[in-house]
């Protein structure tokens, strides 16, 4: 037989297959799940997606622990680490129930420069994307792209100085091997900057979004953000002396004596968006016939209208359940799970509906807390008695109709001649996922779809969260008139607000039209992610973090053992809450001030 | 193992005669009534037995896993254990099979000196042992390399245990043959292979019932309430509950409006099974050896209606043939098919829910099937364990293959040329679905006649069923070629030589597929889904390694031994000009018992080597292409209402110096024997400093730069310690023991990385081992008011908080109070003593093993209002009456500063010891045996994890945290038979 197989033969391939198999080439391999840099910026398509990235990347207000847990709006029930925050437990080593993961992943120093390095990594690199000179809302692409980042950067400082002051401006791109060691910049000179920013934005976007375009940064945006940004360095926290002591008062606020001049640029800017004629009032007069609550229920549920001016869609498909208000906020009776409940303080700040204010004692008044109240109350609050949404399926046999629940019935049993008590749906004590009820007797209604049945019965509720609306900047303009003692100006755009809310006019004067305007605000945009900064430029902690309250509802059991019809409804306190002034600007990282010795710490804080 | 023994040598001794026993272990000689027979075989003892006029002489070979003769696995080859200049812990297959464990990994803590393994989570399916060779020496990845019959990064974890021949472990520079990926280490496993003779069936059959080690004791309802009550009161408030209401969660008087429910019964069944069977085939000629098994096993999980079990189905065919004089070819194929089955809720959540979150004054069954409503998003921990919630099929499949070749270069004696190609493929085929599941709600009033609650109905967990399949399909080719060269001249100058090359390229796809708004639950199939928010996605990944490698031991009348070794690795994860490295490695031996010097004073001591090494290993297990800046795609955007828009954000900035790090090591012990081979001792000390380890810098670079830092080689570590040995081993006529102990010390140290500046000494990293942490300084519980006046506080302290130390003396409590703990999750001493024993037909062995010198954090995330509170800690807590307890007040959540910020009341310490495993066996009689027909037969108990000694209530010392699965203790029934 002759051998095929040979030992020459094996040895020969077995060489050759090794030669050929050696070719060091094929360790050059690609990663086939990441884009490199510099195809990034030679393509207009992947420069704009680089963008989207920027945008996912601005705060996000409705979540968890929304923003109004950290002020006198909510609480998200006993959360200890919030109470430590509203008693101003903050430190230079931890922001109590802030950094817990819960909140704004995007609202602290490291995430916000993040943020700002994409911006300027995109400033670095636009230059070589290639030219199109295609007009689409009459700009082109780049010009587009460069005012938005311009938008977003403005955002990002803007930010930054809220929470902390000046800060450094960092524009460059940092390497690797650069020195990283940099100081803060003076607060006049961060919102200089920031309006630059505003500015550059204004001039290279288009007036307004069309089509996809919408949700993108316009020149209304810009110039209503400028507006926002001017106001904020008007108010007292940078124009008075908050911390005498503090040997940098120029990383806080301004040291010239320039207010009334702050003021002005202020009311411009709110002025220049309202010149601008592209936005109004969702039904700002409202008919006699309307029901002026349920209009407001339909501006927040609209995926968008006239009122809007800066705005993000949220969808089913991308809601996380982080994120998901009808799951978070709704009652524990429904199988949601009561987070961000309005306090009692808040609820409190909504007028009668003749203008006047509430108040606990009056007779009339606290034995029928929720009659004739501003509409805006029956569109933002949960309250014992409200009729809301179709209760799921286990509970509708229990509560055929959707009436809220956050009492206790007492009720006689005769057998046993004993009280009895029962407890409403909405209760800790009801049957239904009571670890998730509201300590405060309210829930929040604002958001909230009433025509969904549950989060385990229908889809995720889709919203549009509102940044900036046309309110706003009609109160900015309404704000910078009262600095510039044009009280009657100031009136005529407050009262543009009460007249679309079915609220009578203001007439205030003086100390008493700020607080009047003060109020408006609050409750125009309660939940709505102003109130935070509001108390903080104002210099109102003292009165914003003290002592909040609930209420207890009971139907009492009458003389003759029956249950009484209407609720005893009684305020009590919740929690107390207590201010030091070193609150009104975040700490810096201990460990950020170690990196970075040039960094100068905030007043109040070692 | 237990059977009859072929071909052992029999001789006269004294005399050149002998005969071999055949293949039922029978022979025949001519002795003198007075002699002495020697008994015998490779891997075995050697027995001298006295005939004393004896007609019929029955040997029992113990098997002998240090014996001279030994040969051991190493790099690319084997070697004679008394040649091996390295430091090498080697455990034969018998030892690691008496573990009643079906994940192989688990097998080997305990067995090894100097491999570091625990065991985090007893999930079926998650159940993989974390192994560290010589502790931990990188800031990065720790993990050794696995090299499963010759090819590298194969998965051993689910190996039939039944298939191992042996397992090496490289430690020192012996390592350096693998070049970049072995700084780690390497474990060698080798699964066995056919001998000569008749064809050898072995059917093993087990069945096992297991339990957790430990379940948390939790409080129950009425004590639970009373410390609503106080979290209630401490916040200002009211009580929730009256006296009265409390009674009646102590009586059990209205069952269903206050109940007192013991989750842990509820969710957890007394005990689960575990089967594992294994069928082998094997024998061979001269010119065909074969090897071929077949075994499967079954793990169910802890839960009752459990959803969660682990199944799987292997089998292995190693075939050699000898096709000539100078040609071996062998092909080795294996398969093994992995069925993980999970309920559609994670673990993480399930445990949450069962032990933490579960409320004890809650209901969780109104009566059989009607499981309580009054939990968020649904999750009762009694349905969300079942497969109510849908399932989740995960299956993986493995096809291992590799085709050798081996030939003597017939024209030079001593030189051969060996090739191997290796495919290995393997398969993922993931399925959830997910439907919505019911639970039942009580309005708290309403009964029927028979005063049982009247109940409704609530859909929960998803709002409609959906599915997502994942498919995976990865593919791995090894091509190597080594030559051998072996000499000896004057038979005392010996020469081996080694030069080999090896290519290795993988890529990885993976795609997926999602749809939901299925109209019905009774088709789980994609097609049937809605096409509203349909989802697809899919990726893929290569790798690829280049390397030359050789090695030159040379050895003097085998008394001095030397040997050199060097890789000249190259790998894709590096920059071009980073990407080839040089790694050598030294070392040598001397067998001073060979000495004529040793031999007259010292002779009892048959045996003492002396060794020492050095070398370069690398290690390469960094997240790839740190090289190039690059971005990826991130969440999508929405604009315009509803238009989801692709969003790209900046990985990583480019490090374009990134390369391996290195690990210098250094090592010396030795072996000995005494007392003809009773008493075995061998021990190591090693000394490794490894550099370059790559490290992020973040904790020098300020986050205002934004910076998504790369990893640099920034950062070296020394890692010290030693591991020992000691065996003895005898025989009293029926009566053999062999018992053994071993032991391993290691203590790594940062010499340098990124420190952040300015932080006080007592906080400084560098210096002090890695993965450690800064913890406040717990020294007790404030008794009162005055008590927290008197002493610097953390703002807002009340009486019942604990206490922490103004370490700086500055007045207050702030991070410059955190003092640096030194232990970490990995134990700095781990050792095991095992025993064997032998009596006529009966045998019983051992493993007690134990670890020292770690600590775990017990976080504390839910109890509270939220959740419950461990018995402990709910018994010995602070209240007004009771202000001299050493527990803190009730608390609530993690929102207290002594449950949110890192302190030592929580840090608790993990040393344990443990009966790790033990065997008892009964070998039946030949007699009875061959009565049955069957060659040979044994019955056996094993247990694993039976008694544990730790400091930890609530929790296993291995297990990381309290919502991960527990470790498993098993009772285990076999049975093996030889046909």
């Amino acid at each position: 037989m002759k051998k095929i197989i040979t030992l020459p033969r094996i040895i020969f391939l077995i060489i050759v297959l090794f030669t050929i198999g050696c070719k060091k080439d094929f360790l050059e391999t690609k990663p086939l799940s990441e884009i490199s840099q510099p195809d990034v910026w030679s393509d207009p398509t992947l420069a704009e997606t680089f963008v989207n990235g920027i945008y996912n990347r601005l705060d996000e207000p409705l979540i968890k622990y929304s923003r109004s847990i950290y002020v006198d709006e909510s609480q998200r029930r006993s959360q200890k680490s919030v109470l430590d925050f509203n008693n101003c437990l903050l430190t230079p080593d931890q922001i109590p129930g802030w950094t817990s993961g819960n909140a704004d992943p995007f609202m602290l120093w490291q995430p916000l420069y993040a943020s700002i390095r994409a911006c300027n990594l995109f400033f670095e690199n636009i230059k070589s994307v290639p030219d199109d000179n295609t007009l689409i809302d009459g700009k082109t692409l780049k010009d587009r792209l460069k005012g938005e980042v311009h938008f977003l950067r403005a955002w990002f400082y803007f930010n930054l100085t809220n929470l902390y002051g000046g800060v450094p401006i960092i524009t460059k791109v940092y390497q690797l091997n650069d020195s990283f060691s940099i100081a803060r910049n003076s607060y006049a000179d961060c919102i200089k900057f920031i309006v630059s920013d505003c500015d550059s934005a204004a001039a290279l976007l288009p007036l307004i979004g069309n089509g996809d375009n919408k949700g993108r940064a316009t020149e209304g945006a810009a110039l209503a953000l400028k507006s926002k940004v001017l106001l904020f360095a008007a108010s007292d926290l940078h124009n008075t002396n908050v911390f005498p002591s503090y040997a940098n008062p120029e990383l806080v606020g301004y040291t010239d004596n320039n207010r009334t001049a702050r003021w002005q640029a202020a009311k411009d800017a709110a002025k220049a968006v309202i010149d601008l004629g592209q936005y109004n009032l969702y039904k700002p007069t409202p008919a006699p016939s309307d029901s002026v609550s349920l209009n407001f229920v339909n501006m927040r549920l609209s995926s968008d209208n006239q009122e809007d001016i800066f705005v993000k869609y949220y969808i089913p498909a991308t809601i996380v359940t982080f994120q998901n208000m009808w799951l978070l906020n709704g009652p524990n009776g429904y199988h949601a799970q009561g987070n961000n409940t309005p306090i009692g303080n808040m609820v409190d700040s909504y007028e009668m509906k003749d203008g006047s204010k509430f108040d606990w004692n009056n007779p009339a008044e606290a034995a029928s807390p929720y009659t004739n109240r501003d509409p805006r109350f029956y569109a933002d609050i949960l309250y014992e008695g409200a009729k809301w949404a179709q209760r799921p399926s286990d509970v509708i046999n229990i509560d055929p109709v959707g009436i809220i629940q956050v009492g206790k019935w007492m009720t006689w049993n005769k057998t046993t001649n004993s009280e009895v008590d029962v407890w409403g749906l909405d209760t800790p004590n009801g049957p239904i996922e009571t670890n998730n009820s509201s300590a405060t007797g309210y829930y929040c209604r604002k958001f909230l779809d009433p025509t969904l049945k549950g989060p385990y019965e229908t889809n995720i509720q889709p919203y549009t969260y509102r940044y900036i609306r046309y309110a706003e900047v009609l109160m900015n303009y309404a704000e910078a008139c009262i600095g510039l003692h044009q009280e009657d100006e100031a009136r005529t755009y407050i009262n543009m607000i009460r007249r679309r809310a079915g609220m009578p006019d203001i007439t205030a004067t003086g100390a008493d039209l700020v607080a009047e305007y003060r109020n408006e605000r609050r409750v125009e945009f309660y939940d709505e992610d102003k109130r935070f900064f509001d108390v903080r430029r104002w210099v109102i902690g003292p009165e914003a973090y003290t002592k909040t309250t609930k209420v207890t509802v009971v139907y009492k059991l009458n003389a003759d053992n029956t249950t009484a019809t209407n609720p005893t409804i009684t305020p009590q306190v919740l929690e107390t809450r207590s201010w030091k002034d070193k609150a009104y600007f975040f700490p810096i990282d201990r460990k950020e001030i170690n990196k970075n010795s040039k960094l100068i710490q905030n007043p109040g804080y070692d | 193992m237990n059977g009859p023994l072929e071909n052992v040598s029999v001789i006269v001794k004294g005399d050149k005669t002998g005969v071999n026993t055949d293949n039922q272990g029978r022979y025949s000689i001519n002795a003198p009534s007075n002699s002495t027979l020697v008994f015998s075989f490779v891997g075995f003892k050697t027995q001298n037995i006295e005939v004393s006029g004896r007609s019929n002489i029955n040997v029992f070979m113990t098997a002998d896993a240090k014996s001279l003769g030994e040969v051991v696995v190493v790099g690319y080859g084997t070697s004679k254990k008394a040649t091996v200049t390295g430091s090498i812990s080697t455990v034969s297959a018998d030892k690691l099979q008496s573990a009643p464990s079906v994940n192989f990994s688990n097998d080997l803590i305990g067995r090894l000196p100097g491999l570091v393994a625990t065991t985090p989570s007893g999930e079926p399916g998650n159940d993989d042992a974390v192994l560290r060779i010589r502790g931990s020496n990188t800031l990065g990845n720790n993990s050794p390399l696995v090299v499963i019959d010759g090819i590298a990064n194969r998965n051993m974890q689910r190996l039939d245990p039944a298939d191992v021949e042996s397992v090496t472990v490289l430690k020192d520079a012996s390592a350096a043959i693998y070049g970049a990926e072995a700084a780690n280490g390497v474990i060698l496993v080798t699964t066995k292979r056919g001998s000569i003779g008749k064809a050898r069936i072995s059917v093993s059959l087990n069945h096992a019932i297991t339990k957790p080690t430990v379940l948390p004791k939790m409080a129950d309802a009425a004590t639970y309430a009373q410390m609503l009550n106080e979290i209630s009161l401490y916040s200002g408030g009211s009580p929730v509950y009256s006296p009265d209401e409390i009674q009646k969660f102590k009586d059990g008087s209205e069952p269903y409006k206050y109940p007192n429910t013991n989750w842990i019964s509820t969710v957890f069944k007394p005990s689960s099974e575990q089967d594992y069977g294994h069928l082998s085939l094997s024998g061979g000629s001269e010119s065909l050896r074969y090897y071929i098994s077949f075994g499967g096993n079954y793990q169910d999980g802890i839960y009752r209606n459990s959803a969660t079990n682990y199944s799987q189905a292997n089998f292995r065919s190693n075939i050699d043939a000898k096709i000539s004089n100078n040609i071996k070819l062998s092909f080795d194929l294996s398969g093994r098919q992995e069925n993980r089955n999970y309920p559609t809720i994670s673990q993480q959540t399930i445990f949450d829910f069962a032990v933490t979150r579960a409320l004890p004054n809650v209901v969780d069954f109104y009566g059989p099937g009607l499981p309580g409503s009054n939990f968020e998003a649904g999750d009762n921990p009694a349905v969300i364990s079942t497969n109510k919630t849908g399932y989740d099929k995960d299956k993986r499949y493995y096809l291992q293959s590799d085709l050798k070749l081996d030939i003597n270069i017939p024209w030079i004696k001593g030189l051969s040329l060996t090739g191997n190609a290796a495919i290995d493929k393997n398969f993922m085929n993931e399925k959830i679905w997910r439907t919505p599941w019911y639970l039942y709600t009580w309005d708290g009033t309403t009964v029927d006649d028979k005063n049982k609650p009247v109940l409704s109905k609530v859909k929960s967990g998803y709002s409609d069923p959906n599915l997502y399949q994942y498919m995976e399909d990865g593919h791995v080719t090894t091509l190597n070629a080594l030559l051998n060269y072996q000499t000896s001249i004057l038979d005392k100058h010996n020469i081996k030589v080694l030069l080999g090359a090896e290519k290795s390229v993988g890529d990885l796809m993976n795609f997926s597929a999602y749809r939901r708004y299925f109209l019905s639950t009774s088709l789980d199939q994609l097609f049937a889904g809605g096409d509203l928010e349909k989802d697809n996605n899919g990726t893929a990944s290569q790798t690829a390694r280049l390397n030359y490698f050789g090695r030159l031991n040379y050895n003097y009348l085998s008394k001095y031994m030397v040997e050199f070794l060097f890789r000249y690795d190259g790998s894709y994860i590096f920059p071009a000009d980073k990407r080839f490295g040089f790694f050598p490695g030294v070392s040598a031996g001397w067998q001073v018992a060979k000495e004529n010097f040793w031999k007259n004073n010292l002779s009892f001591i048959n045996n003492f080597k002396i060794r020492a090494s050095w070398g370069q290993t690398g290690n390469d297990r960094i997240t790839e292409y740190q090289y190039l800046s690059s971005m990826g795609f991130g969440n999508t955007y929405i604009f315009n209402d509803d238009v989801q828009a692709k969003t790209l954000s900046e990985l990583r900035i480019a490090n374009p110096n990134v390369t391996w790090e290195v690990a210098n090591q250094t090592n010396i012990g030795f072996d000995g024997e005494m007392l003809d081979g009773k008493i075995k001792v061998s021990a190591d000390y090693f000394y490794n400093l490894r550099s370059n380890i790559l490290a992020f810098r973040n904790a020098s670079v300020p986050t205002s730069t934004g910076l998504t830092l790369p990893m640099e080689n920034i950062g070296k570590v020394v890692n010290r310690g030693f591991e020992f040995q000691v065996g003895y081993g005898n025989s009293k006529g029926d009566f053999t023991y062999e018992i053994s102990v071993n032991g391993g010390f290691a203590k790594n140290k940062i010499k340098f990385w990124d420190e952040t500046p300015g932080v006080p000494d007592y906080q400084k990293s560098t210096g002090h081992p890695m993965n450690t942490n800064l913890y406040y300084q717990a020294i007790g519980i404030y008794k009162d008011q005055a008590a927290v006046d008197a002493s610097p506080h953390w703002d807002g302290a009340q009486p019942g908080d604990i206490e922490f130390k103004d370490v700086n003396g500055d007045g207050k409590i702030n991070s410059l109070d955190e003092v640096r703990d030194n232990r970490s999750n990995i134990p700095t001493f781990i050792g095991g003593f095992s025993g064997d024993f032998k009596y006529k037909n009966f045998y019983l062995s051992f493993l007690i093993q134990g670890a020292t010198g770690a600590v775990r954090y017990d976080s504390i995330t839910h109890s509270g209002a939220i959740g419950n509170f461990f018995q402990q800690d709910a018994e010995g807590r602070w209240t007004a009456d009771n202000p001299n307890a050493s527990k803190p007040r009730t608390w609530n959540g993690s929102g207290s500063y002594y449950t949110q910020q890192p302190n030592t009341y929580w840090l608790q310490s993990t040393d344990y010891v443990r009966l790790k495993n033990i065997e008892i066996g009964y070998t039946l009689p030949d007699a009875i045996n061959s009565k049955i027909g069957i060659k040979g037969s044994r019955i056996y108990i094993s247990g694993l994890n039976l008694i544990t000694l730790d400091h930890l209530t609530d929790f296993d010392p291995e297990s990381v945290s309290n919502i991960t699965y527990p470790l498993n203790k098993v009772i285990n029934f076999g049975l093996t038979v030889n046909l």
